[in-house]
C-alpha cells in the first residue's frame, strides 16, 4: 500500500525544547491512526506539521507523495486534507445548511462566481443535506450555528470538515467534552461519513483509550517528541510497558481487553 | 463583527413560509418605495427633489461599502478616498478632457477606483480590525493631501468644475441646471441605483457572498473550510471602491463642483455613520441610511448652526442603543407585531 | 545657521507636542483597546480654553511671563472631563471596536460644534507672548526660549510616565491589566476606576499638548480633525500601544514636517504618510508595536 500521508525523520524545535524528534509514520489508505500519548508528548505539535501548518524543523512531511511542509490550512484543503479542532469552531450567525455550504462550494469553481444564487442551487443544497443528515443535523439546517447546543456545534465543526470531501481527515479529540454514552454514537457517525464522504484515511488524536481500542487499525503513541510504539491495537495493548507509559494505571484493564 | 451586534447573516433565511411572507412584505415596500420615488419630482417641491440626488448617490456608495463591511467584516474609515476619485473623475473627463458622455464617465472613474483600489488593498487586507480602519484612513488622507497640494494638476482646494454630462448623448441643453437634475438626471440616477442594487443582491447572495460572510464570522475556520481570505477580502475591497466611485461621480456632477474635502477623513466617518444609521446587518440598511442621513442633516442644517452637535448625538444613540440602525427597530418592531398575531 | 536651528527646533517642539497627544493615545490604547478619535478635540480644547485661561489671568494682574504655569494648569483642569467621557464611552465596552470608534467619531463631531458655542468660528490667538521669554542664545545662533522649555516638558512628562510604568504600583497594574483585563479583575483590582483615571490622564495630555501649543499657533476649528491626522500618524509609525513608539514616531513626524516645509512644501503631509506606508510595508505593527494576526 502506498502511503497517503508520510512523514520521515521530523523533528521540530523551538530553541532549546525538542517538541519532536525524529518523528517517522505513514498512513495508507482505509486507515484509522489514532496519536496518543500524555500532555506535551509533542501530538499538537505533530498534527500541526501532518497538516501544513508548521515547518519540521528538519526531515519531511509529504501528502500524497508532494511535500506539505509549511503549506498552510487553504493549501491543505485544496490537496485533499481537512482537519477539526478540539476547540469549537463555528460560524456564529450562519445557519448549519450554510456553514456546510462554505465548505462544498470552496472546493469548487463556483466560489467565484458572483452571480450565481446559493438559494437557487439544487445540487449544493441536496449535498448539503446529505452531509448534514449523516451527522443527525438535517433538522436544525436552517438553525444560527450559535443556538446550537455544544455537542451539536461540534458535530457541524466535523461535518464541515467532511464537506471538503478531503481524503484524510485529521480530527483533534472528536470526543471531548462529550459524554461516554454519546462518544460511541460519534464515533459510528465519524466512520459512517468517512464511508460517504470517501474519506480514506482518518487520523484521530484522542485520549480515550477505549475508544482507541475499539475503533483503531493503528495506534502510534508519542512521549516526549518520540515515537514510543506504532503498532496495531493487539499488539499494542498486549504489552504492558508501551501501555503504562501511555496510560499508566489503567495496565490491567486494558490487557483484558486486548486479549 | 461579534455576535452581539449581528443577529442574521444579511440577506439569509431563504427556505420556509415565515421566509416567502417576509420577502412578499419586503418586495411590495420595494415596489412602494420606488413608486414613490419615481413620482417624486412630479409632487415634491424641486429643493427636496435635489435633496434626493446625493441620497441616491450615497445609497450607491453604501451598497458598495457595506459589501465590505457589513458582510465582510472591514471597516474601512477611508472609502471617502474612492468617492473622491468617482468625483475627480467626473471634473477631469468633463472640464479637461471634454469627454460629456455620462456612461463613458462611470465606467471609467469607477475603473479608475478600482485601479487604485489594487495596491491600497493589497496593503490593507493584510490587517484586520483597527488596523485596517487606521490604514484605510492614512490611504485616504494621503490622497486628500495629494489633491490638496499639487493645485496645479487637482485644482487645489478650489477643485474642479464638473460640466453636465450627456445621458445616452444627450445633453438636453434647452434645460437649465435645476430642471436636468430633477429631471433625466434624477431617473436616470434612479435607474442606474436599482441596477447597481440589483446586481449587488445578486452578488451577495452568490457563493461569493457566502464566502465573505465566512471570513466576517470566523476568518481562520473558513480558511481552513479552504477559502482563500485575502483574495476575497481584496475582491470586496475593490467592489466597493466601484460603487464608491459611481456615487462620488453623481455627488459631483449634482454640485458641479469636484473638490478635495470630498477625501477628507470625517467624510469617511459620514460613510460609516449612514450605514450604522441606516443598520449594516441588513442589504437595505445602507440605502436607508443614506436617505435618512441625507434628510436629517438637510432639516438640522436648516434648524441650527450647531447641527454638526445633534448629529454627533444621533450617532451616540444609536452606537449605544441602537446598534442594528432603523432596519434593526423596524425588524424588531415586525417581529412584536407578527408575535401579537 | 539659526534659521536652519530654528527649523529644526520647530521640528523638535512640534515633535514634543505631538508626543503627548500619542502618549495619551497609546495609554487609552493599551489599557482600554479604544482608539480615541476625540483625541484631536481634547488638543483643541485645550488650546481654546489655554487662551481663555491665560487671558483670564493677565486681566487678572498675572504677571505676563507666568503664562506657562497658567497654561498647563489649565489643561489639567480640563482632565476634569475625562471621567464623564470615560463613562459615556464605558456603556458599549463590551461591543465590537468599530462600534468603539465610532462612539468617538460622535464625540468628534459633538465638540466640533461644543467649540464653535463657547469661543466661536474664527481662530484664536495669544497675543505675542512668546516673547516674554525670549530667545537663547548659543554660540553663534539663538534659539526661541519657549520652544526649549516646552521641550524639555515634555521629555520631563515623557520620563514622568516611563517611570510611572514602570516603577510605580499603579504602573505595574496598569500594565497588567492591559496584558490582562479579566485576569487583573480576578485579582481584585478595581478595572473600573482603572479606566477611568486611564481615561482622564489620557485626556490630560491631550489637553495639555493643545494648550501649550497655542503660543506658537492659532487655535482653529480645524484642529480637531487635522490633529487626529498626524497623531494617527505617530501611533502607526510607533507602534499601538507602544510609549516608546510614541516618542520615536512622534520625532520622526515632528522632523519630517520640519524637513518638508523647509525643502518642498507641497510634499508635507504627504510624506509623513509615505512614511507610514512604509513602515507599514517593512514593519505592519510599527517599529514598537506588537506584531498583530
Amino acid at each position: 500500500m502506498t502511503a497517503l500521508i508520510e512523514t520521515v525523520g521530523v523533528s521540530k524545535a523551538y530553541g532549546s525544547f525538542v517538541a519532536l524528534d525524529g518523528v517517522s509514520l505513514s498512513v495508507a489508505s482505509g486507515e484509522l491512526l489514532s496519536v496518543v500519548g500524555p500532555n506535551g508528548a509533542g501530538k499538537t505539535t505533530l498534527v500541526n506539521v501532518l497538516t501544513g501548518l508548521l515547518k519540521p524543523s528538519s526531515g519531511s512531511v509529504r501528502f500524497k507523495g508532494e511535500d506539505i511542509a509549511g503549506i498552510g490550512p487553504v493549501a491543505l484543503a485544496k490537496r485533499g486534507m481537512a482537519r477539526a479542532f478540539q476547540l469549537v469552531h463555528i460560524f456564529p450567525a450562519m445557519t448549519v445548511a450554510q456553514t456546510i455550504g462554505v465548505a462544498v462550494v470552496s472546493q469548487t469553481s463556483r466560489s467565484l462566481r458572483l452571480f450565481a444564487s446559493v438559494a437557487t442551487d439544487a445540487a449544493l443544497r441536496s449535498r448539503v443535506r446529505e452531509v448534514a443528515t449523516i451527522f443527525g443535523l438535517d433538522t436544525k439546517l436552517d438553525t444560527e450555528s450559535r443556538l446550537l447546543s455544544q455537542g451539536e456545534k461540534k458535530l457541524l465543526d466535523i461535518a464541515s470538515a467532511f464537506a471538503l470531501t478531503p481524503e484524510v481527515i485529521l480530527l483533534d479529540e472528536p470526543t471531548s467534552g462529550v459524554s461516554s454514552g454519546d462518544k460511541h454514537g460519534i464515533m459510528r457517525t465519524l466512520m459512517d461519513a468517512a464511508k460517504h464522504a470517501g474519506v480514506q484515511a482518518i487520523i484521530l488524536v484522542e485520549h480515550d483509550m477505549n475508544l482507541v481500542a475499539e475503533y483503531s487499525t493503528r495506534i502510534i503513541a508519542l512521549k516526549e517528541g518520540k515515537v514510543l510504539a506504532d503498532l496495531p491495537p493487539k499488539q499494542f495493548f498486549a504489552d504492558p510497558d508501551i501501555v503504562a507509559a501511555v496510560v499508566g494505571k489503567l495496565v490491567g484493564r486494558m490487557s483484558q481487553r486486548a486479549a | 463583527m461579534s455576535e452581539s451586534d449581528v443577529t442574521a447573516v444579511p440577506g439569509s433565511r431563504q427556505s420556509g413560509a415565515n421566509g416567502l411572507r417576509r420577502h412578499t412584505a419586503l418586495l411590495v415596500m420595494l415596489v412602494a418605495a420606488l413608486i414613490v420615488l419615481a413620482l417624486f419630482p412630479s409632487f415634491a417641491q424641486p429643493y427636496y427633489v435635489t435633496l434626493v440626488l446625493p441620497a441616491f448617490a450615497y445609497a450607491i456608495a453604501l451598497l458598495g461599502f457595506n459589501l465590505l463591511f457589513g458582510y465582510t467584516g472591514l471597516l474601512s474609515f477611508g472609502h471617502a478616498l474612492f468617492v473622491a476619485l468617482g468625483a475627480y473623475g467626473a471634473a477631469v473627463l468633463t472640464s479637461k478632457l471634454g469627454i460629456k458622455s455620462f456612461e463613458l464617465i462611470l465606467l471609467a472613474s469607477g475603473l479608475a477606483a478600482v485601479v487604485v483600489a489594487i495596491p491600497v488593498g493589497l496593503l490593507a487586507v493584510r490587517y484586520v480590525r483597527i488596523f485596517f480602519g487606521i490604514l484605510t484612513l492614512a490611504f485616504g488622507m494621503l490622497f486628500h493631501s495629494f489633491l490638496f497640494k499639487f493645485y496645479n494638476i487637482t485644482g487645489g482646494d478650489t477643485g474642479i468644475r464638473v460640466l453636465r454630462p450627456a445621458l445616452f448623448g444627450n445633453e438636453f441643453s434647452e434645460m437649465d441646471k435645476t430642471a436636468f437634475l430633477i429631471g433625466p438626471f434624477y431617473y436616470y440616477c434612479l435607474v442606474l441605483l436599482v441596477v447597481l442594487g440589483f446586481v449587488m443582491w445578486r452578488i451577495v447572495h452568490s457563493p461569493f457572498g457566502l464566502h465573505l460572510t465566512a471570513i466576517r464570522e470566523n476568518s481562520r475556520k473558513a480558511e481552513y473550510l479552504g477559502v482563500r481570505v485575502r483574495m476575497f477580502r481584496l475582491a470586496a475591497f475593490l467592489i466597493s471602491a466601484f460603487y464608491c466611485a459611481i456615487g462620488g461621480v453623481i455627488l459631483a456632477i449634482n454640485t458641479g463642483q469636484a473638490d478635495p474635502e470630498t477625501a477628507y477623513w470625517t467624510h469617511s466617518g459620514e460613510l460609516v455613520f449612514m450605514t450604522v444609521l441606516g443598520g449594516f446587518a441588513n442589504f437595505f440598511g445602507p440605502l436607508v441610511g443614506a436617505f435618512v442621513f441625507i434628510f436629517l442633516k438637510s432639516e438640522l442644517m436648516s434648524l441650527t448652526q450647531y447641527w454638526r452637535f445633534f448629529l454627533g448625538v444621533t450617532l451616540a444613540l444609536i452606537v449605544i442603543l441602537f446598534p442594528r440602525g432603523v432596519m434593526g427597530v423596524a425588524q424588531d418592531l415586525w417581529s412584536k407585531v407578527k408575535k401579537q398575531q | 545657521m539659526t534659521a536652519f536651528f530654528d527649523i529644526l527646533l520647530g521640528g523638535v517642539f512640534h515633535a514634543a507636542v505631538l508626543f503627548l497627544v500619542a502618549a495619551g493615545l497609546q495609554l487609552v490604547f493599551g489599557v482600554q483597546k479604544i482608539v480615541n478619535l476625540a483625541c484631536g478635540s481634547f488638543y483643541a480644547l485645550g488650546a481654546y480654553f489655554g487662551i481663555t485661561s491665560v487671558n483670564w489671568a493677565l486681566a487678572a494682574g498675572l504677571p505676563p511671563w507666568m503664562f506657562l504655569p497658567v497654561l498647563i494648569i489649565s489643561g489639567i483642569v480640563l482632565g476634569a472631563i475625562g471621567p464623564a467621557i470615560e463613562a459615556l464611552l464605558r456603556t458599549i465596552y463590551a461591543r465590537d471596536e468599530a462600534f468603539q470608534l465610532l462612539l468617538t467619531f460622535a464625540l468628534v463631531l459633538m465638540f466640533q460644534d461644543v467649540l464653535r458655542f463657547f469661543w466661536g468660528p474664527n481662530p484664536q490667538q495669544l497675543s505675542n507672548l512668546v516673547t516674554e521669554y525670549g530667545r537663547l542664545s548659543i554660540g553663534t545662533f539663538s534659539v526661541s526660549t519657549y520652544n526649549l522649555l516646552v521641550i524639555a516638558a515634555s521629555i520631563l512628562i515623557a520620563v514622568g510616565i516611563g517611570a510611572f510604568l514602570q516603577r510605580t504600583r499603579f504602573g505595574r497594574i496598569l500594565r497588567a491589566t492591559a496584558e490582562n483585563r479579566e485576569m487583573s479583575q480576578a485579582l481584585g483590582v478595581n478595572v473600573r476606576w482603572m479606566y477611568t483615571s486611564v481615561f482622564t490622564l489620557g485626556t490630560i495630555l491631550g489637553t495639555v499638548g493643545g494648550a501649550l501649543v497655542v503660543p506658537t499657533a492659532a487655535a482653529s476649528l480645524d484642529m480637531p480633525v487635522e490633529l487626529v491626522v498626524e497623531a494617527f500618524a505617530v501611533v502607526v509609525i510607533g507602534g499601538l500601544g507602544s510609549m516608546r513608539g510614541a516618542l520615536v514616531g512622534a520625532l520622526i513626524v515632528g522632523l519630517m514636517r520640519a524637513a518638508a516645509i523647509t525643502f518642498y512644501a507641497e510634499l508635507e503631509i504627504l510624506a509623513i504618510y509615505l512614511v507610514v506606508i512604509v513602515v507599514l510595508i517593512a514593519r505592519p505593527a510599527g517599529l514598537f508595536g506588537k506584531p498583530i494576526e
